[in-house]
């Protein structure tokens, strides 16, 4: 009768290594889904760079394909209006985005974490910012944006309106993952340091980053794809979905396409700096 | 001395207790007031006109709490309501049923390169979706670039077609909001401690078990704040319906886009969308009730 | 349709009573009423559309132009081309802007009559400038709008000399704008049935051809939603112009009968021409410039217009000054400038649709005889088929069966009206 006995019978007792058997799953069937869904993702944009270098013989667009051309790449702006409204998403969307995600990080961790009185309330309006329809807000915000004249139609109430309804969508990502944080890190944290300031910069914040970006992500490219409410709230401004919308009506000139092109490439070139950053953060 | 005796301050209506009450309302008050100006105060308007009548032609509406309105268009229009939601369920569905494995290998095995292959789904985004879809009627079109030599290969008769058929719109709505899907999805999975999920695969007996009973619950209230950005607002959409839709796939959201537009009946659009918002209310709180969302998390967190 | 009138008589009679109280009340909300300014009154008012409109001032478009006018369009619908540079400008504009000094902000964003109209309607509703001063609206139901609510200036025909002379019968007193009171035409069309004659069977010349499944295949129609109602009766030998809910029936059962018949696509709103050249039509309607703009210029010779026997649906996008334009004085003048044969020509050879200016053709010829003298020989064989085609320059016979469409003037009717054709496209 050894004490061994007792013990468990299996080889290892170590920590199992991350990769298990059924490596299938994990090495090939997960991961190739992956991409092939991100390849799918992009095939709207692959076809749109493709369709960039068509040597169309008119300056609309058909799906038919001519053969190769540079035209359109070099003369990149001479399509009048297209640079103008280009400029205006670009500068409305960080923008928006950033108040979004700083308004919209802290109602999510309010409401993630605290009780308080009026919480069903903002719960509610938070629902009514996704819920509603967007022709609806648009609309309403014309209306409101007319009647008190507070500013003009334009920039800002396109600013205003885009962190409008993008508020509710970063606080609905932060909120669901400060629901699952385990509180007595921070509670503990609280306990170590002086004030809650402190601790929600040193423990909370590093913990909920991940969602405070996948928020900022999100309200980025709400801002910049935005149609129906800008629509409405513009006046006399253009931004680019408003700009290329209207120019499906008769066909879309191919400088758009380089447009969008460029666009993709911009985002590619922060994916690929956002490896190099994560990159060195791993070496630390 | 903080450390000791917690319990008997945490409670609250301890002083503790109220500094937490004070620190959740003052984290949510610069939201709250921007909501209240800039939403609260449109949709009151929407509210008021909805329960206005008139017309555009006689030069005026005028509010006499007309709900008539409400009960016109929830009759006239049952059919499309009911259509959008059965859309919008298949379209949820699809998109959690592709989001999730995605989100999931990068949430647990991505390992560093996380958030680069994160950024890199939402890239095509950064693309105006105007020009997607557009793309898209290229690719899908009836003589396009798949269904065109697959037809002259004879591989597929020729009749068939993808466009103009409720399956390309819930398709094109499923595209659109699978970013909306799989961020909050991603949020969720990615907090889960591997540890966790590790102790799980070794005490169960299969891997589907381990997923089952330890990194599914654990991962509810991203699927609930997934199902709430892509169920709801995908119910209102219209453009898809528009570009890519056919006879018979008209949506709640093209209704109400027409009755603004065209018959300027704005009660009536008001109306609508108030119907809307509250039918989408209902069905998310039995959702939150089936789900149990706010216990589930409770015990998750202990 | 007796008793509508009167309605509409009514209204208008009040709202014109109203007119005199509205400026006392405008200047009082201007001075006193602050920054949120949401009184209760003003609430409703601005709310509710109960403010009555302003009277178009006598004195408008006297005095001198100011520097700048700006001019909201429809896409591709003026001349463009590229200088030097290759920046984009047109023609037809810079050589008002060398005559007069004045800068022309031309800007295309009118995508269609709907939105832009829901964009600008607020503003005008509470009376304050749209930032526009000449906007090109379609006959219909935006446009008796703007007419009937007052929210554009009625013009000066004293300030529109080359318009009195050179306007064509159909640009000048139509139906929907008698005298051309507050509009005058900047280009219009037909309305007509198109065929792809490598995908029917044949080709398509009426109506019925439409519904035919052996014809165009199933699936394969495109129809335009705005305009179906009055096209279809015009085929069924309706005017119109004389139409009432029974005859508006008579459409709706063709149109259901179409449906039923399973060659319907779909109902557009805007973008047919993306399936047209992408193939994924066969046939349908579609509107004259579009049609043979793919045909001559891009490369689709298989596309065929047709303007049926039974007649076609004429319409006009047409210019107007809405109120609160910074420069109406301005405004009339690049308006006017449009009417001089040689500048209607030059955007009539770019954008193929119907020139509501006289002397236009000849212009063409001349312009393609010169080409032809300096050697662009494909060019002046463009420009000859652009004098030749029948929907930039139709024969009597086709303007004689062309008619405008239906004039919906009321609630009553555009209720009835939408009560019996929506249905057909949202079921």
């Amino acid at each position: 009768m050894s004490v061994t006995a007792t013990r468990p019978a299996r080889a290892e007792l170590e920590p199992a290594p991350l990769h298990r058997p059924n490596k299938r799953w994990t090495r090939f069937i997960l991961p190739g889904f992956t991409w092939f869904m991100i390849f799918y993702l992009a095939l709207p944009v692959f076809v749109m760079i493709l369709y960039s270098f068509n040597d169309i013989p008119q300056e609309r667009q058909t799906p038919r394909f001519w053969g190769f051309t540079l035209d359109w790449w070099k003369n990149l702006f001479g399509v009048a209006g297209m640079t103008e409204a280009l400029k205006v998403s670009l500068t409305v969307a960080p923008l928006s985005a950033l108040v979004a995600t700083a308004l919209g990080a802290l109602l999510g961790l309010s409401l993630g974490r605290y009780r308080f009185r009026g919480k069903g309330a903002i719960n509610f309006v938070i629902f009514l910012a996704i819920a509603v329809p967007e022709i609806v807000l648009g609309s309403s915000l014309l209306s409101m944006f007319v009647l008190t004249k507070v500013v003009p139609l334009g920039f800002s109430t396109i600013l205003l309106s885009h962190i409008s309804f993008s508020i509710a969508f970063v606080a609905v990502t932060v909120r669901a993952r400060v629901q699952g944080l385990d509180r007595s890190l921070e509670d503990a944290a609280q306990d170590l340091f002086a004030d809650p300031v402190t601790t929600f910069f040193k423990v909370t914040l590093p913990l909920i980053a991940p969602s405070i970006l996948a928020g900022f992500l999100l309200a980025f490219v709400l801002s910049l794809d935005d149609f129906v409410i800008t629509n409405f709230v513009s006046g006399t401004t253009s931004t680019f979905p408003i700009w290329v919308f209207g120019a499906t009506r008769i066909g879309l000139p191919p400088q758009v396409n380089v447009m969008g092109t460029l666009l993709f490439a911009a985002g590619i070139l922060a994916a690929l700096a956002n490896v190099l950053v994560q990159r060195r953060r791993a070496r630390r | 001395m903080a450390v000791g005796g917690a319990a008997e301050t945490r409670g609250p209506r301890s002083r503790y207790g109220r500094r937490k009450q004070r620190a959740g309302v003052w984290l949510m008050a610069p939201a709250g007031v921007y909501l209240a100006a800039f939403l609260l105060v449109p949709m009151g308007m929407l509210v008021y006109t909805s329960l206005q009548s008139g017309g555009a032609f006689s030069g005026r509406f005028y509010f006499d709490w007309n709900f008539a309105n409400y009960a016109d268009v929830i009759v006239q229009y049952k059919t499309q309501f009911a259509r959008s939601v059965a859309y919008s369920i298949a379209v949820t569905l699809a998109c959690l049923l592709l989001a999730y494995p995605m989100m999931y290998w990068i949430a647990f095995y991505g390992q560093r390169w996380k958030s680069s292959i994160l950024m890199l789904i939402l890239v095509p985004f950064f693309v105006s979706y105007v020009i997607r879809t557009v793309q898209w009627k290229f690719i899908l079109g009836d003589d396009g670039l798949i269904f065109g030599p697959l037809k002259h290969w004879g591989l597929l008769p020729e009749g068939f077609r993808v466009l103009a058929t409720p399956f390309a719109v819930i398709a094109g709505i499923t595209y659109n909001y699978l970013p909306f899907t799989a961020l909050p999805l991603y949020v969720a999975l990615e907090r889960i401690d591997k540890s966790l999920v590790e102790a799980a695969k070794d005490l169960y007996s299969s891997k589907w078990q381990a997923f089952r009973r330890v990194v599914w619950p654990l991962s509810i209230p991203g699927v609930f704040a997934a199902f709430l950005l892509t169920f709801v607002p995908a119910t209102g959409d219209y453009v898809n319906a528009t570009v890519l839709g056919g006879p018979g796939t008209t949506m709640i959201g093209n209704i109400i886009q027409e009755k603004f537009l065209f018959e300027f009946d704005y009660p009536g659009a008001a109306a609508l969308s108030v119907v809307l918002m509250v039918a989408m209310l209902i069905l998310a709180s039995i959702y939150a009730r089936v789900l149990g969302t706010e216990d589930e998390t409770l015990t998750a967190a202990i | 349709m007796n008793e509508r009138e009167e309605r509409a008589r009514t209204d208008r009679l009040l709202q014109e009573a109203m007119r005199a109280r509205l400026s006392r009340r405008a200047v009082l909300r201007g001075a006193g009423m602050g920054v949120a300014g949401v009184s209760l009154a003003s609430l409703l008012a601005a709310c509710g559309g109960g403010e009555p409109e302003p009277e178009t001032p006598a004195d408008i478009f006297a005095g001198e132009p100011g520097p700048t006018v700006n001019f909201a369009n429809w896409p591709l619908y003026i001349d463009q081309t590229k200088d030097k540079d290759g920046n984009v400008y047109h023609p037809s504009l810079r050589l008002f802007e060398k005559k007069y000094g004045i800068t022309v902000n031309y800007e295309a964003i009118i995508q269609s009559n709907e939105e832009f109209f829901a964009k600008i309607r607020p503003q005008l509703q509470a009376g304050d400038p749209t930032g526009w001063d000449i906007i090109v609206i379609t006959n219909g139901r935006q446009f008796n709008l703007l007419k009937q609510n007052g929210w554009v200036y009625k013009l000066d025909p004293t300030k529109r000399p080359n318009f009195e002379e050179n306007a064509t019968p159909f640009a000048r007193d139509p139906d929907y704008d008698p005298g051309n009171e507050v509009s005058m035409p900047w280009q219009g069309g037909f309305t007509g049935l198109w065929y792809n004659s490598e995908k029917t069977n044949g080709p398509v010349t009426k109506l019925d051809d439409l519904a035919n499944p052996d014809k165009v295949g199933k699936n394969s129609v495109g129809m335009l939603k705005s305009d179906m109602p009055d096209f279809v009766m015009i085929q069924l030998g309706i005017d119109p112009a004389t139409s009432g809910p029974e005859e508006w029936k008579e459409a709706a059962k063709w149109l259901m009968m179409q449906r039923e018949s399973g060659t319907v696509r779909q109902y557009y709103d805007q973008g047919y021409i993306d399936d047209v050249t992408a193939g994924n039509l066969s046939a349908g309607m579609a509107w004259s410039g579009d049609i043979v703009y793919y045909k001559l210029w891009a490369g689709y010779p298989q596309l065929e217009f047709v303007l049926p026997e039974a007649g076609s649906l004429l319409w006009q996008d047409n210019m107007m000054i809405p109120v609160g334009a910074e420069n109406p004085v301005g405004a009339l003048m690049v308006m006017d400038w449009y009417y001089q044969p040689k500048i209607a020509a030059m955007v009539t050879e770019w954008v193929l649709y119907l020139s509501p200016c006289k002397g236009v053709r000849e212009q063409i010829l001349k312009d393609a005889e010169q080409a032809l003298e300096d050697g662009y020989k494909g060019y002046a064989n463009k420009l000859y088929q652009t004098a030749e085609a029948e929907i930039a320059f139709p024969s009597d016979e086709t303007l004689a069966k062309a008619k405008f469409g239906t004039n919906i003037m009321t609630d009553e009717q555009a209720e009835e009206w939408d009560a019996i054709f929506l249905p057909i496209s949202q079921q």
